[in-house]
């Protein structure tokens, strides 16, 4: 992945997360991973297109998540219901289009494709072929990994 | 009872889980002989067939069954049960045999098992070295063990069984120093007495393993080499002191000369005229070149300067890519302080307000990638490789993937560049460098 797009959904991230969550938000060490994964629980998925293909992959825990989606919303949130899915995917549609933003400033045109989610247990992404980029945050509500795939059209 | 059998099939479960997450890159025809489970490599596997009626071949060893005419081309047929004295049951004349087609590079011939199993899927690091005290079949013509569903399989080697010589050459030119291949190295020295070599080469075998501890330097035929040469001269450094490394500083010293010229800083002026002048004549307008483990990035800055001089009407397209995020984090926004730039860059350079840096046109032309060079390289067919000092710092069978990639994605007439003291010489590759450049073609 280019080095130029690490920032910007790095900081990005970094700043919706304060911004909405209110509280200590930390970064992990960044780090790529060309595997198969599991996903934790919920997994909101935002494609990516324009001059690059990719997609930007945010991956909790349920309880994180509930945690998550009551904080941004202000009041308890304890099921996994349509209000807490469509708060997650707002958050990962946030946090991207401010990427892609920051990116579109520096010169690099992406569109977005509008977000999905995907709640289960065991669940697993495999995309073995293709090299990504986890950043892991930790926040007061628990651990979102964001896994950043993007390579050039060849 | 019924709890017993529950408990195998959850573990079953669980290894069947654990084996999904992780890649498959290995298939195998699995096959039962004297009622043991065995797999062969897939891609050695031609077809699966049953014959019978195989036309005798006089004085032939005891384990070749016959010859067979496999539609119409005429194929020998070995009793892998005889050929490994496992008891065979005989079968009536003109009874069907469960036969395996093997191909091994050009050859094709045909061998008898027990009973045709299916085909496995399992992951290659899950496969285990062969422990020396298996009986049976002749250790060697093991490749390893492998557990797949709670079953134990044997991968028959099956290139060592029957072509011993190709795979043994093949092995040596990848694998730690064999003492009968040093001893025809033209770089050991002829002056060291025979006694000596013997201690030399226990030497020899721990350095190789604290570098791999110490710095990830990984000995193989790509640096043996500069590695056997170093070594003497580290004999005359510790002068009668031990050679062993110790600790990282010392392995540093030990690796010291081992980089290649202007690694971390622009190439100086000879070095880059060599470099241009071992450059292949492009004819198509674009330029692709590949650069894994441009580590700070002065190497990709030199390159794209060369092959602007070079190819001034080539549309240049460097990607550059190193795992190391600190590193290759600085490289697209490089920044010089010197006062003039050196004569070959100064045109290719403009000055703003924090000092030196490359004309837009240069940057556009390079792509810097956190990207490790071991997961999918997503390059485009390149006309130039160069990769200095990296292929060192893998492990040799990864060493032996990424030479396979370059090989791959390396254009017919292309060029591949690596490290001043490391070598290609390996099947495929021919030297295409001069004097101070260590380059390779495709041969």
């Amino acid at each position: 992945m280019r080095v130029e797009y690490i920032n910007p959904f790095v900081e990005s991230a970094f700043n919706v997360l304060k911004e909405v969550l209110q509280g200590d938000i930390k970064r992990g060490e960044l780090y790529l991973k060309s595997t198969s994964m599991p996903v934790m629980g919920v997994a909101a998925l935002v494609g990516l297109a324009g001059d690059v293909e990719g997609r930007v992959l945010f991956d909790m825990e349920k309880v994180s998540a509930l945690k998550i989606a009551s904080a941004m919303n202000g009041e308890q949130l304890t099921v996994m219901d349509e209000l807490v899915k469509a708060t997650i995917t707002e958050l990962a549609n946030m946090i991207t289009a401010q990427a892609v933003t920051k990116l579109h400033e520096l010169g690099f045109r992406f569109d977005l494709t509008p977000p999905a989610i995907f709640t289960g247990d065991n669940m697993e992404v495999s995309d073995q072929d293709v090299e990504a980029l986890i950043v892991p945050m930790e926040t007061p509500q628990g651990k979102i990994e964001i896994n950043v795939a993007i390579r050039e059209r060849g | 009872m019924n709890e017993a059998g529950n408990a195998v099939a959850e573990q079953a479960k669980v290894e069947e889980k654990k084996d999904r997450g992780e890649k498959i890159d290995f298939k195998m025809v699995t096959f039962v002989l004297a009622g043991k489970e065995y797999g062969i490599d897939i891609m050695n596997v031609k077809e699966i067939a049953h014959a019978g009626r195989f036309t005798y071949v006089p004085n032939a060893a005891p384990f070749v069954r016959g010859v067979y005419n496999l539609r119409g081309e005429i194929i020998s047929i070995i009793d892998l049960r005889t050929m490994f004295h496992l008891p065979a049951e005989r079968k009536d004349e003109g009874a069907l045999e469960n036969l395996l087609i093997l191909q091994i590079h050009d050859q094709v011939f045909g061998i008898i098992v027990d009973q045709i199993d299916k085909v496995v899927g399992i992951n290659r690091s899950s496969i285990q070295p062969p422990h020396p005290i298996f009986g049976d079949i002749n250790v060697k013509y093991i490749r390893g063990i492998v557990e797949n569903l709670s079953k134990l399989y044997i991968i028959l080697d099956v290139e060592k069984i029957f072509m011993p010589k190709a795979k043994e050459e093949k092995e040596d030119a990848y694998h730690h120093a064999v003492p009968a291949r040093a001893a025809a190295n033209p770089s050991v020295p002829t002056h060291v007495a025979p006694p000596d070599a013997a201690d030399d080469d226990l030497e020899l075998g721990f350095i190789r393993e604290a570098l791999a501890a110490l710095r990830n330097f990984a000995t193989s035929a790509i640096n043996e080499t500069w590695f056997r040469r170093r070594f003497d001269e580290w004999k005359v450094i510790r002068s009668g002191r031990d050679l062993q490394l110790k600790e990282g500083g010392e392995a540093d010293l030990y690796l010291e000369g081992f980089f290649s010229p202007y690694t971390g800083e622009l190439w100086g002026q000879e070095y880059i005229e060599a470099f241009e002048s071992i450059l292949p004549a492009i004819e198509g307008a674009s330029i692709n070149v590949w650069n894994p483990g441009c580590g700070k990035g002065f190497e990709t800055w030199s390159v794209a300067c060369a092959l602007k001089r070079k190819y001034p009407n080539g549309r240049i397209k460097i990607w550059a890519n190193d795992s190391d995020l600190l590193n290759i984090s600085m490289a697209p926004n490089m920044v010089f302080s010197f006062d003039t730039p050196p004569e070959y860059y100064a045109e290719f350079m403009v000055q703003g307000r924090n000092g030196w840096s490359f004309r837009q046109d240069i940057r556009d032309a390079i792509f810097f990638e956190f990207h490790d060079v071991l997961n999918t390289n997503s390059v485009p067919p390149s006309d130039l490789i160069v990769c200095r000092d990296m292929l060192s710092f893998l492990n040799p069978l990864d060493q032996k993937r990424v030479v396979l990639d370059f090989a791959e994605k390396l254009k017919k007439n292309g060029v591949a560049v690596v490290g001043a003291n490391e070598r290609l010489d390996l099947e495929g590759w021919e030297p295409a460098g001069t004097g101070i450049i260590t380059a390779y073609a495709k041969a």
